[in-house]
């Protein structure tokens, strides 16, 4: 006989940049209402099936690994989550969005449709619930909307407006339209101005992250 | 799918009472006194640090005020208006502030129903973050070699008095919160704990502040004070200020000092998160598969294992409002299920 291991795991947390924007809004917007897991660090080339130990070994390196603390940026974390799949799944949802890079001159408007590859049995596929952009600093947009999806929750989270900081935002849809800003001050003495835009698929989960430049064009 | 819904059961919210001393320097007495530099007799009020004031640690602990009610014991500040003087502004600031208007007597109990004069000790507001906790506050004051030990009474009662600025506490002498048994009784045979001149001030935690009376300090010795005489003079400071200051500072050579520790509810929101055996097998890490999806070992088609290490909490929208991080990875296959409480504070 012996002591039964703790049945639940206490861990803190805290407040990422989008969740402090949104309890300073005071509009109800900050509701946690789902969760969501990641292996963000993870290194899956660390597990070995060769291991001479055994199976109970396999993962050894990775969960004797250190784990780094969170951090606020909510663009920066959660990057990879963990999703729910059939059992015997062999390949994995993936995201196209057409583009490895983005690069926009000043004021230049780009639209996306992204597709999902390998889920639910397609090779390719629009999710139907659409899919979750993020422009990581949205002064460098005059114009991010979503469209395709008009649920009231999607349709009250792409009507909202952030003034002036950079903080990121996030749009839903199953086409995303950019414009890029045409406000020289932002460039300063520079000519391009770097930023990612995230994308997430509603339904698979999948993800994929592009830099996006922006060039400047007036003077 | 990446995201679970929470159902309402899965949130708790708990309120939880933190303690911690109320000075700077962690300790639960303080027993160095300083005052700034050039300062120590201010007209108004005297800031008390716990060090040099030129020391770069030092900060503010508490403050020195004295008031009185027609401008006694301090110099008007303008000499056409005689009876505008930082004590009497004093005065009016602090029953304003007790009693929620300016007809009410200052009230320190049989003996001193209605006061004349005031001491009130604020404390810093960054020396607490909610409220005093009753029953911690212990200051000695010591005047040549009489000394007097005094706390609130908040162990002895069991009915709190409300004011108009919350819970109130007659400040008596005795130790942590109660009265103390003396082995000579005052002199007019008062309650335990109080003088023939009421009690020894007020103690009110919630706005922070210490609220002495005069005149039982300046009682006789026997009578349970310490015989200081408080300035009266209306021309010029009569440095009563100073004066509490010299009876608090002096308390700090015998070891005992100032004590006191401070209150704050702390509110968590704990949110369950509940992990079933079949959900978040899979992974989108790209370590996790090839470039075109495939997975990189072919023991993870059946038998898949991911390694958990972070929490994210979102909206409807799929904001991320909040994230934990798990001290190390969390293996998760279909064999396992997991519970992870995450606590929220705020």
């Amino acid at each position: 006989m012996s002591y039964l291991s703790s049945t639940s795991v206490v861990v803190d947390a805290i407040l990422t940049k989008k969740g402090r924007e949104l309890l300073a809004r005071n509009d109800g917007s900050f509701q946690i209402t789902q969760f969501s897991l990641s292996d963000d660090e993870i290194d899956y080339t660390l597990y070995n099936p060769n291991h001479p130990s055994g199976s109970a070994f396999y993962g050894e390196a990775i969960e004797n690994m250190p784990v780094l603390q969170a951090f606020p940026d909510d663009t920066e974390i959660m990057k990879y989550k963990l999703i729910t799949l059939p059992r015997g799944t062999a390949k994995l949802p993936v995201l196209d969005i057409g583009y490895n890079n983005i690069s926009l001159r000043q004021g230049a408007s780009l639209s996306i449709t992204p597709q999902t590859l390998n889920y639910l049995g397609a090779t390719s596929t629009y999710e139907q619930s659409g899919y979750v952009v993020t422009i990581g600093d949205v002064r460098t947009m005059s114009n991010v909307t979503g469209v395709g999806i008009n649920t009231p929750e999607v349709t009250s989270l792409n009507a909202t407006t952030t003034i002036g900081t950079n903080v990121s935002k996030t749009v839903i849809g199953t086409t995303i339209n950019l414009t890029a800003t045409t406000v020289n001050t932002l460039f300063g003495t520079n000519s391009a101005l770097q930023t990612t835009l995230i994308v997430v698929g509603r339904d698979s989960g999948a993800r994929i992250s592009v830099p996006v430049t922006i060039i400047k064009t007036n003077q | 799918m990446s995201f679970t819904k929470l159902d309402p059961t899965d949130f708790v919210v708990s309120s939880d009472s933190v303690t911690a001393p109320a000075w700077s320097t962690n300790a639960p007495t303080l027993t160095s006194f300083y005052t700034l530099s050039g300062n120590a007799t201010g007209s108004y009020y005297v800031d008390v640090y716990q060090t040099a004031s030129t020391d770069s640690a030092a900060a503010v602990q508490f403050s020195i005020a004295y008031g009185h009610i027609y401008g006694s014991g301090s110099a008007p500040l303008n000499s056409l208006v005689p009876q505008n003087t930082p004590s009497r502004i004093t005065y009016g600031q602090y029953r304003n502030l007790i009693y929620g208007d300016a007809e009410s007597a200052v009230n320190f109990g049989t003996g001193n129903t209605s006061s004349l004069d005031l001491i009130a000790i604020p404390i810093d507001r960054n020396r607490y973050k909610g409220n005093l906790f009753p029953g911690t506050f212990n200051l000695i004051l010591k005047n040549g070699s009489d000394s007097l030990r005094l706390t609130d009474n908040s162990n002895d009662v069991s009915t709190v008095t409300y004011l108009d600025c919350g819970r109130a506490f007659d400040i008596i002498s005795g130790s942590n919160g109660t009265a103390a048994s003396l082995t000579v009784t005052p002199q007019g045979n008062p309650t335990k704990g109080y003088t023939n001149s009421g009690s020894y001030g007020l103690f009110l935690p919630d706005v922070g502040l210490i609220v002495l009376n005069p005149k039982a300090l300046g009682a006789p010795v026997l009578s349970g004070g310490l015989n200081v005489t408080w300035s009266t003079l209306t021309t010029v400071n009569g440095l009563n200020n100073a004066k509490m200051f010299s009876l608090i500072s002096g308390s700090g050579a015998s070891s005992a000092g100032f004590t006191l520790n401070s209150q704050e509810t702390i509110s968590s929101d704990y949110v369950f998160v509940r992990i079933k055996n079949g959900e978040y097998n899979y992974t989108s890490n790209p370590s996790f598969i090839s470039g075109s999806g495939n997975l990189v070992y072919s023991n993870f088609i059946n038998s898949p294992q991911t390694y958990m290490t972070t929490v994210g909490m979102y909206n409807n929208n799929n904001e991320l409002l909040a994230v934990a991080k798990l001290s190390k990875p969390l293996v998760k296959d279909f064999t396992k299920e997991a519970l992870v409480r995450v606590k929220l504070d705020w």
